[in-house]
C-alpha cells in the first residue's frame, strides 16, 4: 500500500510537466492578446507603439518556446510569474487566498456530508413515499439550478427581504453560510439520490436478506449491513464533489465578493493574466490528483476487497 | 475607448434591487467614512506607472500643476500661474506657495523637477501619450519657478499635463533607485487623501490629508470595497454595505440604474457627455465608398429606440463625433435625422434599387450587404448591433454581424477588413486633439475609414498643423474644416455619448461629477446631515 502511495505520489512529477506544457500552449493557440487587455486596464490607447512596449514589458515579444521554458525554470525555483494585471508575484497572492476558498470550499463539503447522508438514507428507508419525493424534489432542483441563480436567489430572500445575512463578503460565521448553501446544493442533491439508490441496491442483496432472517432489527441491518456496503460510491462522489465545489467557488466567490483564489482566478480569466492563469491551474491540477489519490486510499480501506488488490499491484 | 465587461447579468437581480429592504447588522457606515465599491484594489498607487495603480486613486492621492475643468478649460492648480513662449517651446510654472506633501516636506520646483525627471527616465512606457516624446526636459529657474522644454509648440501640453498620470508628483523622498519606475517607498502626495490601509482583494483606506492646501474633504475617509461584479455593487448599495457606486464604464448594468432611479430610496445622477461611441464607417471598402449609402445609415438608425432599450437611458443620443461640451466641437453640424424615408430615397437615387420583400438592394448585380464588427464578449455591443441590423434592414441594407475576440477586432481595425466597426473617442482631456491624431496611425480604425476620401493626405496634414498652432483662431478654423468634413462625408455614425454615471444613499448627499471620467470627486462630496 504505502508503495502504491509513493508510486501514484512520483506519477504527480510528470504529469504536472505534462500538464503546464498545455496549458501554456493551449491559452496560446487562440488569437487573445494579453497586451491589449493589459492596456485596457491601464486605460491607455492602444497605439501600435503602447502595444510593442507592452507585450515586450510583459514578456510577450519573446519566442513562445524562451517563454515556456522561462517561465517553467522560475516555476521549478517556487516563482510563477508576476501577474500582468496586478503587476505582483502570483503564488504569493494565490496562497494569499487560498485559505477563504479552502474554507468555502471546506464548509460546502462537510454541509454536503452532513445534509445528503440524513436525506439519503431518509429516502431510501421511506422508497416511493412522500419523503423520497420529497428528497427526489429536492435533487431535481439542485442539478436543474444553476448556483450563480441559487445565489442571487439566497441574497433575495435572506439579505434583502429579511436582513438576516450579509449579502457579500468574508466577515464571521453568517457571512458563509448562504456561500456555503449556493455552492453545496447541487453536490448534496447528488450525494442524496446516490446514497439512496446504493443503499436501495444493497438491500436487495442476499446478506441482507439473511441478517434479516436472523431476526435482526431494520434499523441494524440498515446500519451494518447495508449503509456499510453502500458508503463505497459515496467516497467516489466525493473526491468528484471536490471538484464541483472548487469549480463552484469559481462563480460564487464573485457573486458573495468572497476573497478567494477562485474570485481572483475569474479576473484573471477575463484579463488574459496567463501568469494567474496557468498557476492556478496547476494548482488545481495538484489538488484534483490528490483527491483522487485520498478517495483511492480511502476506497482500499473501506473495502478490504480492494486493498488486497492494491496490495498485489503493489 | 475601452469595452465593457459584465461577469454576469441576471434579470433577477432587478427583483433583488426593487424588493423591501430588511435590517442588516452591518448596514450603515461609521461616522465620517463614505464606502464605496471599485472592481479591484487600488494598487501601490505609483503616480508614474500604469495599471494596477487605478485611476481614480491615484487621482485622490497625486496633484497635477493644471486641472482640466468641465467646460474645456485648464486652471491653475499646483502651479498658480504658467506663461509660454512665443514660438510655444518653452512653458514657465510659478508654483503655488505653502503645498507640502503628506509627510511634510515641501512641493517645490525641485520636487517638480525629480518626478518630471523620473517620467521621462521612462519615456518609452509613456510614448503613447504624446506630451512625453514632446518634454526635452525640465528644469529649476527659481524655488518655485519651473521651465519646461518642449520639441515643438505642442499647443495640447497643459490638457495632458492635467491627466491622472504620468505628470503627477510624489515626494522625492519616496523614490526607489532615484526614480519611480522600479516601484515607490509609499504613495506620498500633495492631493486631499492618503492612502492609510490596504487589504488584498478586500478593501483600500483613504484618510484625509490634514495638511492639504486646499479646502479640506468634508468626508474623514473613504473605503474603497472590492466588488468585481456590478450586480454585487448593486445589491450591496441596496443592502448598505456601500454608500456609493460611481463610474463610466459598466460601474452597474444600465437596468440596474434604471431600477434604483424608480426606486426613489436613492440619490442618480448621470455626468455631461464624457465620450463617444460610435461605428466608423470604412470609405474605402465595398458599398460603404459610396457616400449615398454612409448617409443612408446615419439616416436609418433608431438611436432613441437603442438608448430607451439597451441603455435603459443612460447614455445620451449622439449626432455628432464629439459631443458639443468637448473644445472647439460646438460648431453647429446639424445631425442627420433619423428619417428611414429618406435613407430610402438617398439610395433609390443612387442606384441601389429593391430587389424583393426582406431582400438587400443591389446595385450593378452587387448586394448592399455590409460587416459590422464588434467584440463578441461585450453584450452591449452585441446588443446595439443587433438593433443596427434591424434597423438597416428595414430600409434594405444587409448587415453580417461579426462577433470576434478582442484582439481580432483590432487586427480588422488595424488592416480595413471591415464595412462598419464600433469605435469610441478617448474622453476628456485628449478629445478632440489626441484622437484627432490617432487619425493619423494606419493602425486606427479611423484612419482606415477615411482612407477612401480624396483628401485624406490633406486631412491628416491640417490634423498635423492644428496640434502645433499656436493660434487660436487658425486652430479653431482647422478643428471646424476637420469636423465639418468628416460630418459631412458620413464618416461616422454617432450612436450615443458615454456618461458617468452614480447612485448613492440619500446621505452621501448632491452627487458631483470629476470632469475626466478618471476623476471621482469625493473632495466634493458633502454628507446630507
Amino acid at each position: 500500500m504505502t508503495a502504491y502511495i509513493l508510486r501514484r505520489l512520483l506519477l504527480i512529477v510528470p504529469m504536472l510537466f505534462g500538464a503546464s506544457l498545455v496549458i501554456f500552449l493551449m491559452l496560446r493557440l487562440g488569437p487573445s492578446d494579453p497586451a491589449l487587455d493589459y492596456l485596457r486596464l491601464s486605460k491607455v490607447p492602444p497605439t501600435p507603439q503602447a502595444l510593442e512596449e507592452a507585450r515586450r514589458f510583459l514578456g510577450l515579444d519573446l519566442p513562445l518556446s524562451t517563454q515556456y521554458l522561462n517561465w517553467i525554470g522560475r516555476a521549478l525555483a517556487g516563482d510563477f510569474g508576476t501577474s500582468y494585471a496586478l503587476q505582483r508575484p502570483v503564488l504569493p497572492d494565490i496562497l494569499h487566498f487560498l485559505p477563504a476558498t479552502l474554507a468555502l470550499a471546506g464548509t460546502a463539503l462537510a454541509f454536503t456530508m452532513i445534509i445528503s447522508v440524513p436525506l439519503g438514507i431518509w429516502a431510501a428507508r421511506y422508497r416511493d413515499r412522500w419523503p423520497d419525493h420529497a428528497v427526489r424534489l429536492i435533487a431535481f432542483l439542485g442539478v436543474s439550478m444553476p448556483n450563480f441563480w441559487l445565489g442571487f436567489l439566497l441574497v433575495m430572500v435572506f439579505s434583502v427581504h429579511l436582513g438576516w445575512l450579509p449579502p457579500m463578503g468574508r466577515d464571521g460565521p453568517p457571512s458563509l453560510v448562504m456561500p456555503v448553501i449556493a455552492v453545496a446544493f447541487m453536490s448534496l442533491a447528488i450525494n442524496a439520490r446516490l446514497l439512496r439508490a446504493s443503499m436501495l441496491e444493497v438491500a436487495g442483496q442476499r446478506h441482507v436478506r439473511y441478517a434479516r432472517l436472523r431476526g435482526l432489527s431494520d434499523r441494524v441491518v440498515e446500519r451494518r449491513h447495508i449503509l456499510r456496503n453502500a458508503w463505497l460510491p459515496i467516497i467516489t462522489a466525493m473526491g468528484m464533489h471536490v471538484g464541483e465545489l472548487l469549480g463552484g467557488t469559481l462563480v460564487i466567490e464573485t457573486i458573495f465578493g468572497w476573497p478567494g483564489v477562485g474570485r481572483y482566478a475569474v479576473s484573471a480569466i477575463l484579463n488574459r493574466d496567463y501568469p494567474v492563469i496557468q498557476c492556478f491551474t496547476l494548482l488545481m491540477v495538484v489538488i484534483f490528483v490528490l483527491c483522487n489519490l485520498l478517495v483511492d486510499i480511502v476506497y482500499a480501506l473501506a473495502d478490504p476487497r480492494i486493498r488486497r488488490s492494491t496490495g498485489d499491484t503493489a | 475607448m475601452f469595452s465593457r465587461r459584465s461577469f454576469l447579468s441576471l434579470p433577477v437581480l432587478g427583483a433583488v434591487i426593487s424588493s423591501p429592504l430588511g435590517s442588516l447588522a452591518a448596514g450603515r457606515s461609521a461616522a465620517g467614512r463614505l464606502r464605496f465599491a471599485w472592481p479591484l484594489n487600488v494598487g501601490p498607487l505609483n503616480p508614474h506607472l500604469y495599471s494596477p495603480n487605478q485611476m481614480f486613486a491615484q487621482n485622490m492621492v497625486y496633484e497635477p500643476l493644471v486641472r482640466y475643468r468641465e467646460d474645456g478649460q485648464v486652471v491653475p492648480w499646483l502651479a498658480a500661474s504658467w506663461s509660454i513662449s512665443e514660438d510655444g517651446r518653452t512653458y514657465t510654472f510659478e508654483l503655488r506657495e505653502g503645498v507640502m506633501f503628506s509627510n511634510g516636506e515641501p512641493f517645490d520646483a525641485a520636487a517638480a523637477k525629480a518626478n518630471i525627471d523620473a517620467v521621462l527616465a521612462n519615456r518609452e512606457r509613456h510614448a503613447w501619450l504624446e506630451l512625453a516624446n514632446q518634454i526635452v526636459g525640465a528644469e529649476v529657474v527659481a524655488p518655485m519657478t519651473l521651465k519646461l522644454s518642449l520639441k515643438d509648440p505642442y499647443y495640447p501640453a497643459l490638457q495632458e499635463l492635467a491627466l491622472p498620470r504620468p505628470f503627477r508628483f510624489i515626494a522625492p523622498s519616496q523614490f526607489v533607485h532615484g526614480g519611480t519606475k522600479d516601484g515607490i517607498v509609499a504613495p506620498v502626495g500633495t492631493g486631499p487623501w492618503m492612502l492609510t490601509e490596504s487589504s488584498l482583494g478586500e478593501r483600500d483606506l483613504f484618510s484625509r490629508n490634514d495638511r492639504y492646501w486646499g479646502d479640506a474633504p468634508a468626508y474623514a475617509e473613504v473605503e474603497v470595497q472590492v466588488i468585481p461584479d456590478p450586480n454585487t455593487r448593486a445589491i450591496a448599495l441596496r443592502t448598505g454595505q456601500i454608500d456609493m457606486v460611481y463610474g463610466v464604464e459598466g460601474p452597474l448594468s444600465p437596468d440596474s440604474y434604471a431600477e434604483f432611479a424608480a426606486l426613489g430610496d436613492f440619490t442618480t445622477g448621470l455626468s455631461a457627455p464624457m465620450e463617444t461611441s460610435d461605428l466608423a464607417l470604412n470609405t474605402a471598402r465595398g458599398a460603404t465608398r459610396d457616400l449615398s449609402v454612409r448617409r443612408a445609415i446615419n439616416h436609418a438608425v433608431d438611436k432613441g429606440a437603442m438608448i430607451a432599450l439597451i441603455l435603459h437611458g443612460t447614455e445620451r443620443r449622439a449626432d455628432t463625433l464629439f459631443a458639443p461640451n468637448v473644445p472647439y466641437a460646438d460648431i453647429g453640424l446639424e445631425p442627420y435625422a433619423h428619417n428611414p424615408e429618406q435613407a430610402r430615397k438617398i439610395l433609390e437615387e443612387d442606384g441601389w434599387t429593391v430587389t424583393g420583400e426582406g431582400q438587400p438592394r443591389t446595385k450593378d448585380g452587387a448586394p448592399l450587404i455590409l460587416d459590422l464588427c464588434f467584440v463578441g464578449t461585450d453584450a452591449v455591443a452585441k446588443a446595439k448591433a443587433e438593433i443596427l441590423q434591424a434597423d438597416l434592414a428595414s430600409v434594405g441594407i444587409g448587415i453580417n454581424l461579426i462577433g470576434e475576440e478582442e484582439s481580432s477586432i483590432y487586427a480588422r481595425q488595424r488592416d480595413g477588413r471591415f464595412h462598419l466597426i464600433f469605435n469610441r473617442t478617448w474622453g476628456a482631456p485628449y478629445d478632440p486633439h489626441a484622437f484627432l491624431s490617432s487619425m493619423r496611425v494606419p493602425s486606427h480604425a479611423d484612419y482606415q475609414a477615411q482612407l477612401g476620401l480624396a483628401d485624406k493626405a490633406e486631412i491628416d496634414r491640417k490634423i498635423g498643423e492644428v496640434l502645433i498652432s499656436t493660434d487660436e483662431t487658425q486652430r479653431a478654423d482647422l478643428y471646424r474644416d476637420l469636423l465639418t468634413r468628416f460630418h459631412e462625408e458620413a464618416v461616422y455614425l454617432p450612436l450615443t455619448y458615454a456618461t458617468a454615471m452614480a447612485v448613492a444613499r440619500p446621505e452621501v448627499g448632491r452627487l458631483v461629477f470629476g470632469a475626466m471620467s478618471s476623476e471621482i470627486p469625493f473632495e466634493k462630496l458633502t454628507p446630507d446631515t
